[in-house]
């Protein structure tokens, strides 16, 4: 390796050996060996700016970057709607479609008196389904 | 990257695309950093470099289950599909004048208390003045510490296009620099 090609090296990967191309180290410091002054001019001008550019910030990621891409894995995002469906959000479905399947058999019972109500209001079906279900039927209706 | 290293990607990724949950929270704990970094150097924008970091995963989760192990490392096909991401958002920048990062006034010495603050928001704003190529190469070579070969793969350029942009990088660094005492 020539001086010149010793000083290229350094001017493009710094004063860093071990960040040289793996084919290029070996006889740069066979060069640095043998013409020191040489080697250590180029090294120290480069160290000056590996320097400074260590100095650029870190960028560590934030919690919540870090649970919102492992939220997005396909395992991760299936976990937690099961999760999720269990706890809480599931009960009430559950708890909704008994109330639909109440309401269905409270139709198939008695169709004139449920379905007028089912019309009556603007309530959400849901609730309105779920109220209905708490009320008595009262006997008369279902003879 | 040694290759144990690409040998432990290999199996995360495998184990990730199983829907191991374990691989999928240790493959964000090895690579989140290094691309978060790499998404904020190549835009100077943190939550556009989020959002990069964020959009590279779930191509990665939609990857997994057919990674196949030798075919690329998963490392450089992260970093690929980083600076892919990258490069779509700074062609919408709308083109802007470009100034040079501003420099402080020389006082009595290369440190001039500065802190250490200082210094890394003036190296910031240094890369970021820099041509997009060469801010890409020194962003690879010298902060992600790629080999120039695996750099210049990612780049698709040879090896010796890589040095010249490297060469010049380091050139306008140590010129928008030289009141830290980059110039020497």
């Amino acid at each position: 390796m020539t001086p010149d090609r010793f000083e290229g090296l350094t001017e493009a990967f710094g004063s860093d050996l071990d960040r040289w191309p793996a084919t290029d180290r070996d006889a740069a410091r066979q060069l640095a060996a043998a013409e020191p002054s040489v080697a250590a001019d180029a090294l120290e001008r480069a160290r000056r700016l590996d320097l400074i550019l260590a100095e650029a910030p870190s960028y560590p990621p934030g919690r919540d970057l870090r649970e919102r891409i492992i939220l997005a894995a396909p395992a991760a995002r299936t976990r937690t709607l099961a999760w999720r469906w269990l706890s809480g959000v599931g009960l009430g479905a559950g708890l909704a479609a008994a109330s639909v399947a109440g309401v269905a058999a409270g139709l198939a019972v008695a169709p004139a008196t449920v379905a007028p109500a089912r019309l009556a209001g603007d309530a959400d079906p849901t609730d309105e389904a779920i109220a209905l279900l708490r009320e008595p039927l009262d006997p008369a209706e279902l003879s | 990257m040694t290759a144990r290293g690409a040998d432990l990607d290999d199996d995360l990724v495998r184990r990730a695309g199983e829907g191991d949950p374990a691989a999928i929270r240790a493959l964000v704990t090895r690579k989140l950093p290094r691309l978060l970094s790499l998404a904020q150097r190549m835009l100077g924008d943190a939550a556009e470099a989020e959002d990069v970091a964020q959009e590279t995963f779930i191509r990665a989760w939609k990857a997994a289950p057919r990674w196949r192990p030798g075919e690329a490392r998963f490392d450089t096909w992260l970093h690929r599909v980083a600076l892919n991401l990258c490069y779509d958002r700074l062609r919408r920048r709308v083109p802007t004048i470009s100034e040079p990062p501003d420099q402080e006034d020389p006082g009595p010495g290369p440190d001039r208390n500065l802190q250490a603050r200082d210094i890394g928001r003036r190296v910031d704003a240094a890369l970021q003045g820099l041509p997009p190529r060469q801010r890409e190469a020194i962003v690879l070579c010298h902060y992600q510490e790629l080999t120039n070969i695996d750099a210049a793969a990612l780049m698709e350029i040879s090896v010796e296009a890589l040095e010249s942009l490297l060469s010049r990088a380091r050139r306008a660094l140590r010129s928008a620099l030289q009141d830290l005492g980059a110039d020497g």
